[in-house]
C-alpha cells in the first residue's frame, strides 16, 4: 500500500463488475474484513437499480480506520477500483471513470493499452482460478471471495487470516474453497510492469 | 462482526433493512405482518427467516397487500399484542386509509418505512415524499440518518407509543437504499438491558381498547355529528403535543442507559448554536451535511446545522428557541409538498413555525429541495446551499442559477443543456 492511501483517514473503493458475478456482496465482504482488521467504521453502498445477469453494476466501499463516516454519496475519486471482468473496459463510461490503483480480474496476457500508463494496475486471474477449483455458482464462476484475496495482498488492509474467520462465518461448510481459492488468488496476483 | 457469540448483541455490520428487523426481534414483537415491496422487502424477509429458524418468537402472517397489513395489524394491536411492520412508497400509499384508522383507535403500532419516491415515473430510491403523504394521519413521525438510529430508533418507538399519554402509532423512515441496502457497524445491546428498557406488554390489553370477551366493548363504530367527533380528533393532537416531552425524556433515558444520544430527541443541533446561518436538514444527508459544517466552520463562516428527527409532532417551539440568534435559516427538504408555499414539506412548517414568535418572525427562510428520487447529494452542494444563504444575507436577493424557481431552490437540477 503506498504511504499516501496508509495516511488517509478514508480509504475509498469502486467496484465494477457484471450482475451475478459478486460485486456487491464482495463489497459487503470487503467491509467485514476492513471492520475485523480494526478499521473503527466502514460503509459498503451497493448502486442498485434493475439488474441482470450480465449488466454492468457498481458498488462503493468506504473504510475509515477512526473516523465516523459521514459521506453517503457515490465515490468519485477512488484510492482503488476492483474491476471484476475486463471486458467492462470497452465501456467509455468505465474507462473514463478509472481512479486509483486499479486491480483488474484478466488473464495474464491481457492487453492494457486502453488503460492510461499513468494508472498503477494488478492483475489477478481469478476466472481462471475459479473454474480450475469448480468454484461454481449455476455454471458461473465464483470472483468475489478470490478477488477479495488479490484485493489483500495488493493493499495489506487485512491478512489472510482475517479472510478465513469471515469466509467461516458467512459460508459454514462451503468456507473452506473459497478461502484456498482466496489464498491462491492472494498468491498469484501481480503488480503489472507498464510502458510509458 | 461479532463482539460475542450472539447474532443479536455486540457490533455487528447490518444493512439498515436488518437493523430494523433485528430491532423488532429485540422489542419482542408478537405480530408481524408483511407483504415484500421494495426497498423494504429485506426488513420482513429477515424477520420470516428469523421466525422459521426458532430465533424470533412472534405471530408472522403473509398478507395479500399493504391495507391489509395494516388492518391485520389494527386487529393484533387491539387485542394487546406489541405489532410490527415495513412498507415504502406505494405500499404505504396503498395503506393510507388503515393507517389513519390505527391512529383514530389510537393503537401504539411501530412501523418501519424504507422511504422512496412516489410514481410515476417508478422510482424506488431515498425520498421521505411517501411519508409525508401521511404527516396529518397522526402518527409518530421519525427521520433517522443512520443504521444505529433505525435500531435505536424503534427501541424508543414502543417506549414512546405504548405511553398512556400518548398511545398513538410510529413510523420510523429511512432512506430506501442509501441506508436500507447499505452496511455500517450497529451496536445492540443486551437483550436484558432492553427488556427493562421497554414497557411491559400489558397481560389484558391496552387501558382504552381491547377484545375480552368477559369484558364486551363496541368499537369502530359510527358516530352523530352532535357526539364526540370533534373531542377525539382533539384528543389525537393533545396526544401529538404531550409526545413531545415523552420522546425527549425517552431520548435521555435512552441515552443514559445506552450511551447514545439524539439530540434532544426532536432534533440534534450541529455547531448551531452560536451559528449566524444555520440550515434545518434530515436524514442521512444531514448527517453528511456535517462535512460542509466543519469546512465552513474551518474557513471562519458562522455555520450550523439541526438535524430534525421528529417530523410529527413537529417541534415548533423547540425550532423557534434554536435558530432565535440566526441571521438567516435554510431548510432542506428530500420531498415534495406540490402547492405548498415553498413546494417542500418541513419548510413550510418552519416558516409557519417561526411566525409564531416575535423573535424569528423576521428571519428569512430559504427553501432548499434535493436528492428526491435518490438523487446523490454532493458535499460541495450542500455548501453550495450554505453559500446561498451567504448571498441572500449579503446581497438580499436570491441568486438567480438553474436550481432557483419561485424562491426555492431545487438543488442538483440538471441544466437541459447538459443532458
Amino acid at each position: 500500500m503506498s504511504v499516501a492511501v496508509q495516511t488517509k483517514d478514508i480509504i475509498n473503493v469502486v467496484i465494477h463488475g457484471r450482475g451475478g458475478q459478486g460485486a456487491i456482496t464482495a463489497s459487503n465482504l470487503l467491509c467485514e474484513c476492513a471492520f475485523r482488521a480494526g478499521f473503527k467504521d466502514v460503509l459498503d453502498i451497493p448502486k442498485i437499480g434493475a439488474e441482470r445477469r450480465g449488466a454492468p453494476i457498481q458498488g462503493f466501499v468506504r473504510l475509515s480506520r477512526d473516523k465516523e463516516i459521514k459521506l453517503y454519496s457515490g465515490v468519485r475519486n477512488a484510492d482503488y477500483t476492483l474491476i471484476f471482468d475486463y471486458t467492462l473496459l470497452d465501456i467509455p463510461s468505465v474507462v473514463k471513470s478509472l481512479s486509483g490503483i486499479i486491480l483488474l480480474n484478466a488473464p495474464e496476457f491481457m492487453n492494457l493499452d486502453c488503460i492510461d500508463p499513468s494508472f498503477e494496475v494488478w492483475i489477478v486471474d481469478a476466472t481462471g482460478i475459479s473454474v480450475k477449483n469448480k468454484l461454481m455458482i449455476s455454471g458461473f464462476p465464483i470472483l468475489n471471495t478470490l478477488i477479495l484475496g488479490a484485493f489483500a495482498k495488493m493493499t495489506g488492509i487485512y491478512s489472510l487470516d482475517i479472510i478465513k474467520d469471515v469466509y467461516k462465518a458467512r459460508f459454514g461448510k462451503n468456507w473452506e474453497k473459497n478461502f484456498l481459492s482466496a489464498k491462491e488468488a492472494y498468491e498469484s496476483v501481480k503488480k503489472v510492469g507498464r510502458k510509458i | 462482526m461479532t463482539n460475542t457469540e450472539s447474532e443479536f448483541e455486540g457490533i455487528h455490520l447490518l444493512k439498515g433493512n436488518y437493523a430494523a428487523a433485528y430491532a423488532a426481534r429485540a422489542a419482542n414483537v408478537q405480530v408481524v405482518t408483511a407483504f415484500p415491496i421494495t426497498p423494504q422487502t429485506l426488513v420482513v424477509e429477515k424477520i420470516s427467516e428469523l421466525v422459521d429458524s426458532g430465533k424470533m418468537n412472534c405471530e408472522f402472517i403473509r398478507m395479500e397487500s399493504e391495507h391489509s397489513v395494516m388492518t391485520g395489524l389494527i386487529g393484533a394491536s387491539i387485542a394487546g399484542a406489541r405489532t410490527f411492520t415495513g412498507t415504502s412508497g406505494q405500499g404505504l400509499l396503498y395503506m393510507s386509509e388503515p393507517v389513519h384508522w390505527a391512529a383514530g383507535t389510537r393503537l401504539p403500532i411501530v412501523m418501519s418505512i424504507a422511504s422512496r419516491g412516489i410514481a410515476p415515473p417508478w422510482n424506488i430510491w431515498a425520498d421521505f415524499s411517501d411519508v409525508i403523504t401521511q404527516r396529518d394521519s397522526g402518527w409518530l413521525i421519525q427521520l433517522t440518518a443512520t443504521h444505529q438510529e433505525i435500531y435505536d430508533s424503534i427501541l424508543m418507538a414502543y417506549k414512546i407509543s405504548e405511553d398512556p399519554d400518548v398511545m398513538l402509532p410510529s413510523m420510523v423512515a429511512y432512506g430506501g437504499f442509501i441506508l436500507s441496502h447499505t452496511s455500517k457497524p450497529v451496536d445492540m445491546p443486551p437483550q436484558a438491558e432492553i427488556d427493562a428498557f421497554l414497557p411491559q406488554i400489558p397481560d389484558q390489553g391496552w387501558e382504552h381498547i381491547f377484545l375480552d370477551a368477559e369484558r364486551p366493548m363496541m368499537h369502530g363504530a359510527l358516530i352523530m355529528p352532535g357526539d364526540f367527533y370533534q373531542e377525539f380528533r382533539m384528543k389525537i393532537q393533545l396526544a401529538q403535543i404531550r409526545a413531545k416531552d415523552k420522546i425527549k425524556q425517552v431520548s435521555k433515558k435512552f441515552g443514559e442507559k445506552f450511551g447514545r444520544y439524539y439530540g434532544n430527541g426532536l432534533f440534534e443541533e450541529y455547531n448551531s448554536s452560536d451559528a449566524e446561518y444555520i440550515i434545518i436538514n434530515c436524514g442521512e444527508i444531514a448527517k453528511q451535511m456535517e462535512i460542509a459544517v466543519d469546512s465552513l466552520r474551518k474557513e471562519g463562516y458562522k455555520v450550523g446545522m439541526i438535524r430534525l428527527r421528529t417530523y410529527r409532532p413537529f417541534p415548533s417551539s423547540e425550532l423557534v428557541q434554536a435558530v432565535k440568534h440566526a441571521k438567516i435559516v435554510g431548510v432542506v427538504d428530500r420531498a415534495t409538498a406540490f402547492g405548498s408555499p415553498t413546494g417542500g414539506p418541513i419548510s413550510t412548517d418552519v416558516r409557519a413555525a417561526l411566525q409564531d414568535d416575535p423573535n424569528t418572525r423576521n428571519l428569512t427562510v430559504v427553501p432548499f429541495i434535493n436528492g428526491i428520487g435518490g438523487r446523490d447529494v454532493l458535499p460541495e452542494e450542500q455548501r453550495g446551499q450554505f453559500e446561498t444563504l451567504f448571498h441572500v444575507l449579503d446581497k438580499g436577493t436570491y441568486p438567480k442559477t438553474k436550481d432557483l424557481m419561485d424562491k426555492t431552490y431545487w438543488t442538483g437540477t440538471i441544466d437541459r443543456r447538459d443532458s
